[in-house]
C-alpha cells in the first residue's frame, strides 16, 4: 500500500493528475477526493491531508481549479473544488505523459 | 506567463482580504476533521483513539494554517514587511545612532542632490520645446582650444540659408530693452531674434501669432516692426487684456505693433534667461541706433546660432556637413579677403554640437567649477556611509548574539543579510527623504549666490524626474556601501563560537577588527583629501582678496545710467552728468563723485592701440573717466592732474596713464607732458599725457592690472557711449542714494529708465562668484568631513572598547597602570589614523592638481595647507580617539571581570 506525501517530484505531479481525475466527475470538496482516490485506488493509495490540501490550493492558485463553498451531503459547509478549462486541458496532457511513461516502464520490466 | 498572472491576482485578492481567508482556510480544516471523525466512528473506533489519530494526521492547527496560508502570499513581499517592522524596532532601541545615522546620510544625500540638481538645471534639463533632442548649438572652431560661440550678423546668415540637414537654423541674442510705460521707460529684458526661431522651437502662441521669416527681412515687415510679448508681460503690462494684438508699444523710441503672446513655459532657447520681449533681428539696428551690431558687420559677434535637424540625419552628420559649408559661408559673407586667409590658415570652421538643453554661455564658465564641487560632494557621501558602515559593523559586532540564535534556530544567512540590509534601507531611505526635503531651499540659495543676487539669470532647480532618479540611486548605493559589508561580516563566521563566547571573547575577533579599522583608515585619507582641496581653494580665495584692486572698493557705489536712448549728445550730455554729479555730492555722506565708462570686473573691455610719437603701437586697455575719478577710487596720483568739467573738447585731448602704461610706451623718459598717438581709420588722435597713477585692475580680479589709458569723459567722441556710471563714495550707509539718485534722475527727465545701484564689494564679490561659491561649499564639506570623521573613529573605538571591558579589567587587576590602559585604547585608534593620513596624503597629492585651474597664487601642494590640514585631522582624531580611551581607564576591575 502506497502513501503519497508531500515530498517528490515526481509523486507530486503524479497527486495533481489523480486530483484532476477525481473531479473529471464534478465537484467535489476534500475529503471525499482523497476517499475517491483511497477507493478506485482499492486501499492502494492513501492521500495524506498535509499533502492533498497545500496540493488543492496550489492548483487553485494556477487556475487549474476554481472552488466555491458549498454545502455537503449531511448538511455541512464545505469547499467544493472543481475543474477549469485548464484544468481539463492539464488532465488531458497528463494522462497522456503517464500512459506514455507507465508503458515504456513496463517495456523495460518486461525485458527479459 | 497566463498562469503566473491568475496566480498574483489571487494573491494581491487574498492580500486584502486576509482575514476571509484565515477563516476559510480553518472552515475547510473543520470539515475535513469532521468528516474524517464522523468515519473513525463509524468504523468503531474508541472515541479517545479517534481524537489521538485526528490529531496525528494534522499535525497543530496553527502550522497547518501557517503552510497553507504561505501559498497564498508573496513571501518576499510578506518577509520584507516583516523585516522592515523589526528594522523600525531596532532601530528605535537606539536612538543615538539612528539619529547620527540618518542625519549623516540626509547630509551626505541632501548636498549631492542639491548640487546635481544644479547640474541638471544648468547643463542637463533639456529645453521645454517638442523635441528638443533634434536641436543643435552651432559654434565655429579656428585653432583655438576652444570653440566659439558667437557669430557675426553675415557669417550667421550665409549658415540660415545653407540648411540641408537642419529644417531651421536660427539665431538670437539677449538685449535689455526700454519700453516706454506711463511712468517714463522701463528696462526689460528681451531678445533679438532670426526669421527661423519660433518655428524652430515649435511652440505655438497663446494669443495671436509669432515672428516669422517676413519679420526678418532687411528693414523689416512692410507692415511695421512686429513684438511678441511673454505671458508674464501680457499680465505685467496689459492685464491680460484679449485685446492685446495690434496694440502699440515703444521700445527704445521705436514703435512696434504686439503681434503674440507666448505661454509662460517659453523661454526661448537660453535656459538662463527669461526674456519678456521678442523682436526680430532686423529691428536690431533701429533698436540700436548708431551701436547697430548688423550694421558693424563682421566686425560684432554677438549672435547665439542653432539649429533644427532633420528627422534623418545624426548630429555627426550635420557636424561634417557644417564643417563642409564651412569655405563657402566665409566667401560669401565677409568682404575682407586678408581675414579670410587669416582664418583659413587656422583652418576656421563651424561645428554642430547637441543644444537639446538650449545655449548659455554659463554653462562653459560653471561646467568645470560644478563637477569639481559634484567630485567633493560624491566624496562626502562616501565618506558617510564609510562612516555609517563602520558603525554598523561595530554594531554587528555587539549584535553578533543575537545573530547567532537566530541562524541556530534555523534562519538562511541570505534571509539575516537580508534583514540588516532592510535595516540600513531604513537608515538611507530615511535619510534620503530628509536630504530631499530641504535640498530645494539649499539649492536655490545656492544658484542666487552663484550667479550673483542681482542677476537677470535663474537657474531652474525645481526637482524632476532626473533628481529623483539620482536621489533614488544614491540612496540605494549608499544602502549597499552601508549595509552589505557589515551584513555579511556580521553574519560571517562559527555560530556555535558566537553562542558559547558571545561577546566576551577576544581572542577569535582579531581578523574582524581588521575590516573596520581599514574603513576608518579609508574615511580618514578621505577626509584629508577633502581638507586639503578644501583649504588650496580657501587659501587661493584669500590671495585673490587680498592681492588688491589697485583701488579701495570700501565705501564706493555704482550707479549705472542708461542714456544711450536718450536725445542728450556732447556738451549738453556733459552738463547732465555734472548736474548729477552736483547732486550727489550734497548727498548726507557723500565724499566724492565721479564718473566712469566702464566699471572695474564687469568683464567690459575697451582696448586701443596706442604709441608714443615714432614708437610701435601697443595694445592698452582704455577707460574714460570724470573729473576726480582716481581721488574717488583711491588710486595713487603720482604726477601731474586729475581730469578736470573745463577740459573740453577746444582745450585739446588729454589723457592720463597708469604706471604700466608710462613704463611701455614711455620705457626710458617721464610720461608727464608726453604725446601718446591713436592712429584710427580715418584720423590719428593725438593726447597729452597730464598724468600718472597707480596701477589698477580692469576685467577681472585674478589678472594682473594691464597697461590703462584713461581719456577724459568730457572729451569723449564716441557718440555711441553715452552712459557712463556714477562713481559715488560714501562715508557710513549707503542707503537713501539710490532713491536720491531716482530723484535727481527725475528731476532732471523722466524719460531715463530709473537708476541701478551697486556697491563696488559687491560687484568684487559677484566677479568672483564662482571662486566663492567654490571655497564655501568646500569648507562647509571639509567641515562635514572633520566631523563625520571624528563620530566614525569615536563610534568604532568606543564599541570596540566596550567589547573588550573585560579584557581591560583583567589587565588592570594584573597591575597594568592607568595611564597604559589609556595609551593601549588612544594608540589602537592613532596607528589608524596615522595610516589613513600617510594615505590621503598620497590621494591628495596627486588629485590637488584637478584643483590647479581653479587656484590663484596657490601651488596645488602648498605646504601650509598641507600641514594645517594634517594638523587639524591630528586634532580631531585625537580628541575622537582620548574620550573612549579616558573612558577605559574609569574601568572598575572588580565590576569588569565579574561581569564574565
Amino acid at each position: 500500500m502506497g502513501t503519497i506525501t508531500d515530498s517528490g517530484e515526481l509523486i507530486q505531479g503524479t497527486l495533481e493528475m489523480l486530483i484532476l481525475k477525481a473531479l473529471l466527475r464534478g465537484p467535489l470538496h476534500g475529503y471525499s477526493v482523497a476517499e475517491w482516490i483511497q477507493q478506485t485506488s482499492q486501499q492502494m493509495l492513501k492521500v495524506e491531508e498535509g499533502a492533498l490540501y497545500p496540493a488543492l490550493h496550489r492548483m487553485e492558485l494556477r487556475g487549474m481549479l476554481k472552488s466555491k463553498w458549498g454545502i455537503s451531503d449531511n448538511n455541512r459547509k464545505a469547499k467544493f473544488y472543481e475543474l477549469t478549462a485548464d484544468g481539463r486541458k492539464r488532465l488531458d496532457a497528463e494522462s497522456q505523459r503517464w500512459a506514455r511513461l507507465s508503458s515504456a516502464v513496463a517495456f523495460v520490466m518486461q525485458a527479459s | 506567463m497566463a498562469q503566473n498572472l491568475h496566480e498574483f491576482l489571487l494573491r494581491v485578492k487574498a492580500l486584502f482580504q486576509k482575514r476571509r481567508l484565515e477563516r476559510e482556510l480553518a472552515d475547510e480544516l473543520a470539515f475535513h476533521q469532521a468528516m474524517l471523525h464522523d468515519k473513525l466512528l463509524k468504523q468503531g473506533v474508541a472515541q479517545a483513539d479517534v481524537e489521538e489519530a485526528t490529531r496525528r494526521s494534522f499535525g497543530s492547527a496553527s502550522r497547518w494554517q501557517e503552510r497553507l496560508r504561505e501559498l497564498w502570499q508573496f513571501r518576499s513581499l510578506e518577509n520584507f514587511g516583516r523585516d522592515v517592522s523589526y528594522g523600525v524596532r531596532v532601530l528605535r532601541r537606539t536612538p543615538g545612532f539612528t539619529a547620527v545615522a540618518i542625519l549623516t546620510l540626509a547630509l551626505g544625500v541632501g548636498a549631492n542632490t542639491t548640487v546635481f540638481s544644479m547640474i541638471n538645471g544648468l547643463l542637463l534639463r533639456p529645453l521645454a520645446v517638442p523635441e528638443s533632442d533634434r536641436l543643435a548649438v552651432i559654434g565655429i572652431s579656428q585653432g583655438n582650444p576652444r570653440t566659439n560661440y558667437s557669430f557675426s550678423e553675415p557669417l550667421f546668415r550665409g549658415l540660415e540659408h545653407r540648411h540641408d540637414v537642419f529644417t531651421q537654423v536660427f539665431a538670437f541674442d539677449h538685449a535689455l530693452m526700454q519700453v516706454k510705460g506711463e511712468g517714463g521707460n522701463e528696462n526689460v529684458p528681451g531678445q533679438m531674434v532670426s526669421g527661423e526661431f519660433f518655428s524652430a522651437l515649435e511652440t505655438a502662441p497663446l494669443l495671436g501669432r509669432t515672428l516669422t521669416p517676413v519679420d526678418d527681412r532687411k528693414g523689416g515687415n512692410p507692415a511695421g516692426y512686429g513684438v511678441v510679448i511673454s505671458e508674464g508681460f501680457w499680465q505685467r503690462w496689459f492685464n491680460r487684456a484679449p485685446n492685446v494684438i495690434g496694440q502699440k508699444l515703444t521700445i527704445n523710441n521705436v514703435a512696434f505693433t504686439v503681434v503674440g503672446v507666448m505661454p509662460k513655459r517659453f523661454i526661448g532657447a537660453d535656459p538662463l534667461e527669461r526674456p519678456e520681449l521678442f523682436v526680430a533681428m532686423a529691428a536690431e539696428p533701429a533698436l540700436n541706433g548708431t551701436r547697430s551690431m548688423t550694421a558693424a558687420g563682421f566686425h560684432a559677434w554677438w549672435l547665439t546660432v542653432m539649429g533644427r535637424l532633420q528627422p534623418q540625419p545624426t548630429l555627426l552628420q550635420a557636424d561634417a556637413q557644417v564643417a563642409a559649408a564651412s569655405d563657402a559661408v566665409l566667401h560669401e559673407a565677409i568682404p575682407d579677403s586678408g581675414w579670410i586667409a587669416d582664418r583659413e590658415k587656422r583652418h576656421f570652421h563651424f561645428v554642430a554640437e547637441s543644444g537639446s538643453g538650449g545655449f548659455t554661455y554659463l554653462r562653459l564658465m560653471f561646467r568645470k567649477p560644478l563637477t569639481a564641487v559634484f567630485a567633493m560632494c560624491a566624496g562626502i557621501l562616501l565618506l558617510a556611509c564609510m562612516n555609517l558602515a563602520s558603525l554598523l559593523m561595530a554594531r554587528g559586532a555587539a549584535r553578533q548574539r543575537e545573530l547567532a540564535t537566530r541562524l541556530a534556530m534555523g534562519a538562511t544567512r541570505r534571509r539575516l543579510v537580508q534583514q540588516l540590509l532592510v535595516e540600513s534601507l531604513l537608515i538611507a531611505v530615511t535619510g534620503t527623504a530628509a536630504g530631499l526635503a530641504i535640498s530645494p531651499l539649499v539649492s536655490k540659495s545656492l544658484s542666487v549666490f552663484l550667479l550673483g543676487g542681482g542677476s537677470e539669470m535663474h537657474v531652474d532647480t525645481s526637482l524632476d524626474i532626473r533628481v529623483f532618479a539620482f536621489a533614488a540611486i544614491a540612496s540605494l548605493v549608499a544602502t549597499l556601501l552601508v549595509g552589505l559589508v557589515p551584513a555579511l561580516q556580521a553574519t560571517s563566521g562559527n555560530l556555535n563560537e558566537h553562542i558559547k563566547n558571545g561577546q566576551h571573547t577576544t581572542q577569535a575577533h582579531e581578523r574582524q577588527r581588521i575590516l573596520p579599522r581599514i574603513m576608518m583608515a579609508g574615511e580618514v585619507g578621505l577626509a584629508l583629501m577633502l581638507v586639503v582641496g578644501a583649504g588650496l581653494l580657501a587659501s587661493s580665495l584669500v590671495r585673490l582678496y587680498r592681492s588688491g584692486a589697485g583701488f579701495d572698493p570700501r565705501g564706493i557705489e555704482n550707479i549705472a545710467f542708461s542714456m544711450d536712448q536718450q536725445p542728450l549728445m556732447g556738451d549738453a550730455l556733459m552738463r547732465f552728468y555734472q548736474q548729477l554729479g552736483d547732486g550727489f555730492s550734497h548727498q548726507t555722506g557723500v565724499t566724492s563723485v565721479s564718473f566712469a565708462r566702464i566699471v572695474p570686473f564687469t568683464h567690459y573691455v575697451w582696448d586701443e592701440n596706442l604709441s608714443a610719437p615714432g614708437a610701435k603701437e601697443h595694445d592698452i586697455y582704455q577707460n574714460s573717466v570724470g573729473p576726480d575719478y582716481f581721488r574717488t577710487m583711491r588710486i595713487p596720483l603720482f604726477e601731474g592732474r586729475e581730469f578736470a568739467w573745463s577740459d573740453t573738447t577746444a582745450s585739446g585731448l588729454k589723457i592720463i596713464l597708469n604706471k604700466s602704461a608710462a613704463a611701455l610706451l614711455f620705457p626710458d623718459r617721464s610720461a608727464l607732458g608726453q604725446t601718446v598717438l591713436n592712429k584710427e581709420d580715418k584720423a590719428t588722435l593725438q593726447y597729452q599725457v597730464v598724468g600718472v597713477v597707480g596701477d589698477a585692475k580692469y576685467e577681472e580680479l585674478r589678472s594682473p592690472a594691464p597697461p590703462t589709458a584713461y581719456s577724459a569723459m568730457t572729451q569723449n567722441s564716441h557718440e555711441d557711449s553715452r552712459s557712463y556710471n556714477a562713481v559715488v563714495h560714501m562715508n557710513g550707509k549707503p542707503g537713501p542714494i539710490a532713491n536720491a539718485a531716482r530723484a535727481l534722475v527725475m528731476q532732471i527727465d523722466p524719460g531715463i529708465p530709473a537708476p541701478v545701484v551697486t556697491s563696488m564689494q559687491s560687484i568684487i564679490d559677484d566677479s568672483l562668484s564662482a571662486e566663492r561659491t567654490m571655497a564655501l561649499l568646500s569648507v562647509f564639506f571639509a567641515l562635514c568631513a572633520l566631523v563625520v570623521t571624528a563620530v566614525g573613529l569615536y563610534g568604532t573605538l568606543a564599541y570596540a572598547t566596550a567589547r573588550r571591558t573585560s579584557e581591560i579589567g583583567i589587565r588592570m587587576a594584573l597591575g597594568a597602570r592607568r595611564s597604559q590602559v589609556v595609551a593601549m585604547v588612544f594608540f589602537q585608534n592613532a596607528s589608524v589614523a596615522l595610516a589613513g593620513t600617510a594615505l590621503g596624503l598620497g590621494a591628495a597629492l596627486l588629485a590637488s592638481r584637478a584643483l590647479a585651474s581653479f587656484l590663484y597664487g596657490t601651488s596645488t601642494r602648498d605646504p601650509r595647507v598641507f600641514a594645517g590640514s594634517i594638523a587639524a585631522l591630528a586634532m580631531i582624531a585625537s580628541a575622537a580617539s582620548l574620550l573612549p580611551a579616558l573612558k577605559s581607564a574609569r574601568i572598575d576591575p572588580m565590576t569588569a571581570i565579574r561581569c564574565e
